[in-house]
């Protein structure tokens, strides 16, 4: 064999270098998401009991959907349960920082919303929270994308995101998706 | 047809293993045709789960049959296929590398049909349809406690497993003290050692958490802890499964070709980063989960970037010994070594085909560790891309390659002509490749997993249906591979022509055989504790977390 | 060959070189480990909430506990509040208590009064006497218990049921829920059934309708498939009174589905698929 050992190590700290840069180039596209676009993760540490969740303050049924916060924040506020989304269908703004919070009672689910960066489990105990900002209008489907049960196949929501002068919150700042006109 | 010395180079001083004295001959045998079977069953079952997903009407399509049916695809392939195949190839790797017989033999037959009742017990709770809560078990819902108990087994089985391995490896160590472990066993006690660790966590969730509440000891579940529990088995497992086919690339491959390993250190260093840095990242399988923190979502991420080193590393070396193969056998040019190598030969073709597929797969990997970018492929079909297509594809595919290398030994018979074992494997690449380049697609495009159903009726499903339709006819494809690789194994036992009395086993050899190796490249004491230290830094918090602030806890679903 | 080595550490042949060639290597290991983790952790921790902190306008110890899990909310969004008042459909929530109330439920009580209270129309063997009642031998007890106490709130109104359920002390209820619900090892009022119907409505009943949203009825509705505690059991139950129920929901007169699961399930289906889905769950013996 005419390849000497000390030849071969040095081949393979020459590839070592280039597997380092490599490491460095991914690291470094992670890193600039997170900052420059701040993209993390959903990680909302928020706590919700799940076997009270329909009598809480936040998540009754009367509180869920749409809705302009006193504080000029876009939330809306949805129940993921075996087999639906409340509420089905939800209206939002284009060009808008807007928060989506999801509670579920029962099981693990899961929602993204197709055609967004929108994607987060819904684990019982917790408040799942997505942050975002819609560019483009239409009616997105957001599935249940984790396994929940035999109903998972047909436990889909719809989004529609229009445009600002079609986003008309009433009085109390709730917006539902027959109103968008 | 095909002479045996034109199948497997003979090596030239290695003594000859008989076929008839090699002690766990049936051993071996018994465990990969249960892995085999097992597999082909899956196989069926996946193809009948794509068209019930395709706008075709699929027969005795209800929900309870759909998610029975991936509980079942799910269980046996990943725990069955992959646990049996390890445990048979590595009881034929202790006895054929080490050239003494393996310790504890009647413990590796208990071990066995310890394993076949909680194959059976799984099995028959799945098809009550009281466990269709998919191989990830997803607490709060709770199979019926047979279903557990079964799968219990199995690791039982495979961690008497692990302790013969490194038994086996101890034994040989003390009987060779200051010589190098041949690198096939220390590959495979490095994979024993891995697992010892790897199941620690879904043993932790089945014993403490979803056993209780199967029995009806539990009314509640802590589901983020059980999720952490699962997650720390469920990124490791995969090394697990893929240890047998970077053995094979590094042991049999370099062989096949007809030249040596490249490097034999640069193997064990590989071998040494799966182990240390396939534990402490599990997290990346929870990125869109609310109970972690960001912090040590991105601690395991950075550490999920190192665990592709012993991959990059990994493939730099087997291209290497690929070339030295070429050319000693008369490849000039940058190129030309590829050319003139024996592409005829099962393990050569496999290791071709098994990197094209992890070009694909591993490089899916990286976007799916991605932290916050996770966002774009979490639960779509290009995970189940991915993993079908370096799981299914590069790990299976030599799976298949190490069978057919095992089986002449095993039977003392050779395979007539390598055609069909060639044909084969391609058919799996080929396969493969159509079934899961269109779910990469329809993934990013937001097509959502595990349902049993899309309503095409809706514009943007309506697109998938075509590539649906696509990745249907691969599925078809890889059963037609799968039956036929049952028929290729099972014609050697069937065959009349009379039993070879000897057969080599060819492992390779490097190009410069290791001498006198540091202990730290010669077993697993630093490593261990290595591991303990990261697992610590990186799952000590996540886990200790749901007690030190415990959050609330869910019903128990219970699905019996 | 030297002697035996007590284990690995120290193979036999030069033990001090080989002790340092090992001593070598382990501190390699370590520092690279030790590096990976620190530089992991350090731009984990403190680098991208840092650089995050800005559009969150967030102290940087604020976006470090952020980051760090110890505090709810993301270090690069502000965080809404979660409060606002309304009221709940059901007081029913599933909690080890009230599901040990359950299991300990006196079943002889539970006779006596179903006896004195209940058999009157729901028949003397939870065999309801006309097709507008429901039968109650062999319902889940969890199903029984959430009817009984909604009654009892006003959470689902019927007059009947409302007098009788405010007459009964809380702890009543659960007797009377664990006694029909181990009734049905004696009556099979509700359990196996022949079943038959049209296509369609078969398929709606075990595929689900992927296209308006409804998940099959056997998905939530048979005992064992881990759907929602409360969901009663259908096989054998009386037409009539299913069909008034899915009704009930469609128009919104019956609102103690718990966020609304069957309201809007109802309203997806049509009035001949609700009566005919009705037929096929009552079956045949």
């Amino acid at each position: 064999m005419a390849i000497n050992e000390q030849a071969i190590l040095n081949s393979e700290l020459r590839w070592a270098a280039v597997v380092g840069g490599i490491i460095a180039v991914i690291v470094s596209a992670v890193l600039y998401a997170a900052i420059a676009m701040h993209v993390n993760p959903p990680s909302n540490r928020e706590y919700v009991d799940p076997k009270t969740l329909h009598l809480s303050a936040e998540f009754t049924e009367a509180n869920l959907g749409t809705r302009i916060d006193p504080d000029g924040r876009v939330v809306a506020r949805l129940i993921a349960t075996q087999f639906e989304f409340v509420p089905n269908c939800i209206v939002l703004p284009t060009n808008r920082e807007v928060t989506l919070r999801f509670a579920t009672p029962d099981v693990i689910h899961g929602i993204l919303v197709t055609g967004t960066n929108v994607n987060t489990m819904v684990v019982p105990g917790y408040v799942a929270q997505v942050h975002t900002q819609f560019t483009k209008t239409g009616d997105l489907l957001m599935p249940c994308h984790e396994y929940c049960g035999l109903g998972h196949t047909q436990m889909i929501a719809t989004v529609k995101v229009v445009p600002p002068e079609q986003f008309r919150p009433d009085a109390e700042g709730r917006a539902a998706c027959g109103d968008a006109r | 047809m095909a002479t045996l010395a034109e199948t497997i180079p003979v090596p030239r001083s290695e003594p000859a293993i008989s076929a008839g004295k090699l002690q766990v001959r049936r051993l071996v045998v018994a465990h990969v045709w249960v892995a085999i079977a097992a597999f082909a069953v899956a196989c069926l079952l996946g193809v009948w789960q794509m068209w019930a997903r395709s706008p075709l009407e699929a027969p005795a399509h209800t929900a309870a049959n759909y998610f029975r049916s991936v509980t079942m695809h799910g269980v046996s392939m990943a725990y069955v296929l992959t646990t049996f195949f390890i445990m048979g190839f590595g009881y034929f790797t202790a006895e054929t590398a080490l050239k003494r017989p393996v310790p504890g033999l009647w413990l590796a037959w208990g071990a066995f049909w310890l394993g076949i009742a909680g194959v059976l017990m799984a099995a028959l709770a799945i098809i009550s349809g009281n466990a269709s809560v998919l191989f990830t078990f997803y607490p709060p819902l709770t199979a019926t406690v047979w279903f557990y108990v079964g799968l219990v087994l199995v690791v039982v089985a495979s961690w008497v497993w692990c302790l013969i391995m490194i038994f086996a490896m101890q034994a040989w160590k003390s009987a060779n003290p200051g010589q190098a472990v041949p690198l096939v066993m220390f590959a495979t006690v490095a994979n024993a050692v891995m697992w010892l660790w790897t199941t620690v966590g879904v043993a932790t969730e089945l014993l403490f958490q979803v056993i209780p509440a199967a029995l009806g000891l539990n009314g509640m579940v802590d589901v983020g802890l059980s999720r952490t529990l699962f997650s720390w088995t469920l990124h490791a497992i995969v090394y697990f499964w893929l240890f047998p086919s970077y053995i094979a690339f590094y042991t049999m491959f370099p062989r096949a070709a007809g030249g040596r390993l490249y490097s034999d250190t640069m193997g064990r260093l590989a071998f040494i980063l799966f182990i240390i840095y396939s534990l402490p990242v599990g997290l990346h399988h929870l990125l869109m989960d609310p109970e972690h923190s960001n912090g040590f979502k991105y601690l395991q991420t950075f550490l999920t970037a190192l665990v592709s080193v012993p991959t990059l590393l990994t493939i730099f070396t087997i291209t290497a010994s690929a070339e030295v193969a070429g050319r000693m056998r008369g490849g000039t040019g940058t190129f030309g070594w590829i050319k003139t190598l024996p592409w005829g030969r099962p393990m050569v073709l496999a290791t071709g085909l098994a990197f094209l597929m992890l070009f694909w797969g591993g490089g899916g990997g990286l976007i799916n560790m991605s932290y916050g970018m996770n966002a774009m492929v979490h639960n779509t079909s290009w995970v189940t891309a991915h993993f079908h297509l370096i799981f299914g594809g590069t790990v299976v595919i030599m799976y298949f390659a190490i069978a057919y290398v095992m089986w002449p030994t095993l039977t003392g018979r050779s395979f007539p002509s390598m055609r069909p074992l060639n044909v084969q494997l391609w058919l799996w690449f080929i396969g493969m490749m159509v079934m899961t380049l269109p779910w990469h697609w329809t993934g990013l495009q937001g097509q959502w997993r595990r349902i049993a159903a899309f309503d095409y009726s809706n514009p943007l499903i309506a697109s998938w249906g075509p590539w649906v339709i696509v990745s249907l006819i691969g599925g078809i494809i890889l059963a037609v591979s799968a039956l036929l690789f049952v028929w290729n194994l099972v014609t050697l036992h069937r065959s009349s022509s009379p039993r070879f009395a000897v057969v080599e086993v060819p492992y390779a050899e490097a190009v410069h055989p290791p001498g006198r190796l540091p202990a730290s490249l010669n077993g697993f004491g630093l490593w261990n504790v290595i591991v303990a230290v990261l697992m610590l830094l990186a799952y000590g918090y996540p886990i200790a977390q749901f007690f030190i602030d415990p959050p609330p806890q869910a019903v128990v679903h219970r699905l019996h | 060959m030297a002697e035996h080595p007590p284990s690995d550490q120290t193979p036999a042949g030069a033990p001090a070189e080989q002790a340092a060639v090992d001593r070598h290597w382990r501190r390699l290991a370590l520092a690279a480990v030790g590096v990976a983790v620190a530089v992991g952790g350090l731009l984990g921790f403190v680098i991208i909430p840092a650089g995050q902190r800005e559009h969150s306008h967030l102290s940087m110890d604020a976006a470090m506990r952020r980051a760090a899990g110890l505090e709810a909310g993301s270090p690069a969004h502000p965080q809404p509040p979660a409060a606002i008042n309304s009221l709940p459909v059901s007081q029913v929530s599933w909690d080890p208590a009230i599901m040990q109330r359950l299991a300990a439920g006196n079943t002889a009580r539970g006779a006596e009064l179903a006896g004195q209270v209940c058999a009157a129309c729901h028949g003397e063997t939870g065999l309801s006497v006309t097709s507008a009642i429901p039968s109650l031998a062999g319902q889940t007890s969890y199903a029984i218990y959430k009817q009984l106490h909604d009654f009892r709130t006003g959470a689902r109104v019927q007059p009947d049921m409302t007098a009788v359920a405010q007459s009964l002390a809380v702890g009543d209820l659960a007797s009377i829920a664990a006694y029909y619900a181990a009734a049905s090892q004696q009556y099979a009022a509700l359990g196996m059934r022949d079943l038959s119907g049209e296509t369609e409505i078969v398929r709606v009943a075990w595929e689900g309708d992927t296209r308006r949203r409804i998940p099959a009825c056997m998905s939530c509705h048979t005992n064992g498939v881990g759907g929602p505690i409360e969901t009663p059991a259908l096989l054998g139950q009386n037409r009539e009174y299913m069909a008034a129920q899915l009704n009930a929901y469609a128009s919104g007169a019956r609102k103690n589905d718990v966020y609304g699961r069957m309201r809007d399930i109802s309203r997806r289906l049509t009035p001949h698929e609700r009566e005919q889905l009705a037929r096929y769950f009552q079956g045949t013996l």
